[in-house]
């Protein structure tokens, strides 16, 4: 067992976290430079974005999930929410859909700025069945064109993806580069998405690397709530040197940790994998719940959602960039099918030792949360894992209960007790 | 000197109080509503159990306090959640529980416990308290009745009403706008009861359930809900005039034991 850290140990073990944010200030700070700057804005979704392409032609995303989360973080949902609606949306519909469409109503500022309207709408329309009508009611908004690539779902996917989906994909990519010149009057430069394509490859693997040392007996780092800052720039900086260098500095900062036996909590008493979106309005709070009990995440999906970059399951190749990136977007994470989403969490649940299952499910997303009932059974009663399964929402702080989001917790930690002393004694 | 131990379960209607001596045999229990102040509720309780027994404050060795209001009760030596208590107490009394129904004023918990009263595995209800103890609450008021007396009437029924809705806030619209159809208030309250009943049932499928089944918390005492339950489970419940001190019986063995304790 590691022993006791002094907190300036770990500080100094804890750089990666402020650089995030630092990266993340100059993003947003570009974001409302961009009437400014004359720069392109183009709405992308986390999952399944060919941001490569629209590099390429220096088009700044903006994924209205990432800002709607930060502004969330920063307490700033329930006005936006309040606001849309007001205009007829029900409580029930997508936290990150009101959030996204209320932030460019005119005049509102949110709690981490201005939000700039786009100039092209990118659809990957892929798991989430409410992209299509959100991107089109930013249509309706703003007037800016959709550009839609249509993502087939992996139903019956068995870890290979026919060629000829790789193919429809690449096809729409394809088509959509001359849209794009037009749209920015620029000329399509391969070499450019070559070198992109490369960069994010790079970065690819260093994330890669970075969230395997949760195998590690303790864990350096808390593969849930440490990931949800670590994840960001593979979103919004990929194809970047800047992201290369980022993911570099995490990867020596977690070895370094693990050389040292520092971690996020005093000891490691328990390992846990995490499956679902956190709940950005009581982050840090809801994160306390698990550390009290020295837990901490050693792998989970959500930090994945960007990309499966553990999975085997895409690898971007500079010389194939358009394929590469095709069957980049076909690996979402909602775009998998149920049972594969079950086994990967199966699979994490054995290959990194963990003790037990926490899934957070969300009211508001149901392309997220479907199923996790299922998932829930099957490792409990299946497999014999201890699983819980709480719920509040990703966005909207109406739905969390502090009491009662506790006292599942405590239970859940009370049944671990019992378990690990028995286990001891056995 | 005999030595005491104590649960306190400060729950979202009632709080509850048990004694247990070095043996482990109930001495008394105690309760009373819990009302806006949750300190002073628990300490009045836990002084009642206290007096009722003849037993003095120092003779207590340890106290365990559980319930929503955990937190709150100060005198308490540690805390432990009510559902790993209300396992504990299912088992204490009935040794042979496998699977608890704790249903209380804001909250319905399915347990699976092992042959020792250890929690396996737990399912409740999300922060909607539909499907709650809350729900007769409403009905009964709308029907200005004593939540004692609904039960009761509930089995006088013999037509029953279909009633869909399990929702806490509109209980009592619900509730009248089935005595504006003209129908009686038995067949009403039955409804009442089947409908959060149904609800329930879903969540012990969820854990599994094995025999045998003990019902408990403030809605165990209800003769209503036992008979909707039964029926529509087709197994019979543990049920007894102390399954609603569970969550302060099982408090109060973890004191005894300090097993949890120790290692939390």
């Amino acid at each position: 067992m590691p022993e006791l850290v002094a907190e300036p140990m770990r500080k100094e073990l804890d750089k990666a976290k402020r650089m995030q944010g630092d990266m993340l200030l100059s993003y947003f700070d570009a974001l409302s430079k961009s009437g400014v700057t004359g720069t392109k804005i183009g709405y992308s979704f986390v999952m399944a974005n060919p941001i490569e392409l629209l590099a390429t032609f220096d088009i700044l995303p903006l994924f209205p999930e990432i800002t709607s989360l930060n502004i969330s973080y920063r307490g700033g949902a329930p006005p936006l929410i309040a606001q849309a609606e007001e205009v007829g949306y029900s409580t029930d519909a997508c936290g990150y859909v009101k959030m996204g469409v209320a932030s460019i109503m005119d005049k509102t500022k949110t709690s981490i700025g201005y939000i700039p309207k786009p100039d092209i709408l990118f659809l990957s329309y892929s798991g989430c069945q409410i992209y299509i009508h959100w991107w089109e009611q930013y249509h309706y908004q703003t007037g800016a064109p959709i550009f839609t690539i249509d993502v087939p779902y992996l139903r019956d996917y068995d870890r290979h993806v026919p060629k000829h989906d790789i193919e429809y994909v690449a096809g729409q990519l394809e088509e959509m580069i001359p849209k794009l010149e037009a749209a920015t009057g620029k000329r399509f430069n391969e070499d450019k998405l070559k070198e992109i394509v490369r960069l994010s490859g790079k970065a690819w693997d260093l994330w890669k690397e970075c969230v395997e040392m949760g195998k590690l007996k303790p864990t350096p780092f808390d593969a849930y709530f440490e990931s949800i800052y670590y994840m960001a720039p593979i979103t919004f900086a990929r194809g970047s040197q800047k992201c290369v260098d980022f993911y570099k500095f995490l990867l020596d900062e977690l070895k370094l940790r693990a050389e040292r036996g520092i971690g996020p909590t005093e000891r490691e008493d328990y390992r846990l994998v995490f499956e679902g979106v956190p709940n950005y309005p009581f982050f840090k709070k809801f994160w306390g719940l698990f550390s009290h009990y020295n837990a901490r995440c050693v792998a989970s999906t959500y930090p994945k959602v960007a990309g499966l970059v553990d999975t085997g399951s895409f690898r971007l190749n500079p010389e194939k960039p358009i394929e590469s990136i095709a069957e980049y977007m076909i690996h979402a994470y909602c775009n998998w099918n149920m049972p594969v989403r079950t086994h990967l969490i199966e699979r994490y649940v054995k290959d990194y030792r963990a003790d037990a299952v926490v899934i957070h499910s969300i009211k508001s997303c149901r392309s997220f949360s479907m199923g996790q009932g299922d998932i829930r059974e099957y490792l409990a009663k299946e497999l014999d894992v201890p699983t819980l399964l709480v719920e509040s929402d990703h966005v909207d702080p109406r739905y969390y209960s502090e009491a009662q989001m506790k006292n599942r917790i405590d239970a859940f930690f009370e049944t671990l007790a019992l378990r690990k002393n028995r286990s001891q004694i056995n | 000197m005999t030595k005491y131990f104590a649960g306190v379960d400060a729950g979202s209607t009632y709080t509850k109080a048990c004694l247990l001596d070095e043996n482990s045999k109930l001495v008394t229990t105690t309760s009373d509503m819990t009302g806006v102040n949750i300190v002073a509720a628990t300490k009045k309780v836990y002084q009642a159990a206290l007096s009722k027994a003849g037993v003095r404050e120092d003779e207590v060795s340890y106290i365990v306090g559980t319930g929503y209001g955990r937190y709150k009760i100060t005198f308490g030596n540690t805390q432990v959640t009510e559902i790993s208590c209300h396992a504990r107490g299912a088992h204490y009394l009935f040794p042979n529980t496998r699977t608890v129904l704790d249903m209380g004023g804001q909250d319905t918990k399915a347990i699976r416990v092992n042959a020792r009263g250890e929690v396996v595995d737990f399912c409740m209800n999300d922060k909607c308290a539909a499907g709650t103890g809350r729900f007769i609450e409403g009905s009964a008021r709308a029907l200005n009745l004593g939540l004692s007396e609904v039960g009761e009437i509930s089995l006088k029924s013999t037509k029953p009403v279909k009633i869909s809705a399990t929702c806490a806030v509109f209980a009592e619209m619900e509730t009248q706008e089935q005595l504006a159809y003209g129908n009686k208030l038995e067949d009403i309250l039955y409804g009442v009861h089947s409908s959060i009943a149904s609800r329930s049932i879903g969540l012990l499928r969820r854990v599994g359930i094995e025999p045998e089944l003990t019902f408990t918390g403030g809605v165990s005492l209800n003769p209503g809900m036992v008979r909707c339950l039964q029926e529509q489970l087709g197994i019979k419940l543990n049920t007894s005039p102390l399954t609603m001190f569970c969550g302060a019986i099982g408090a109060a063995e973890f004191a005894l034991e300090k097993t949890l304790a120790v290692a939390i």
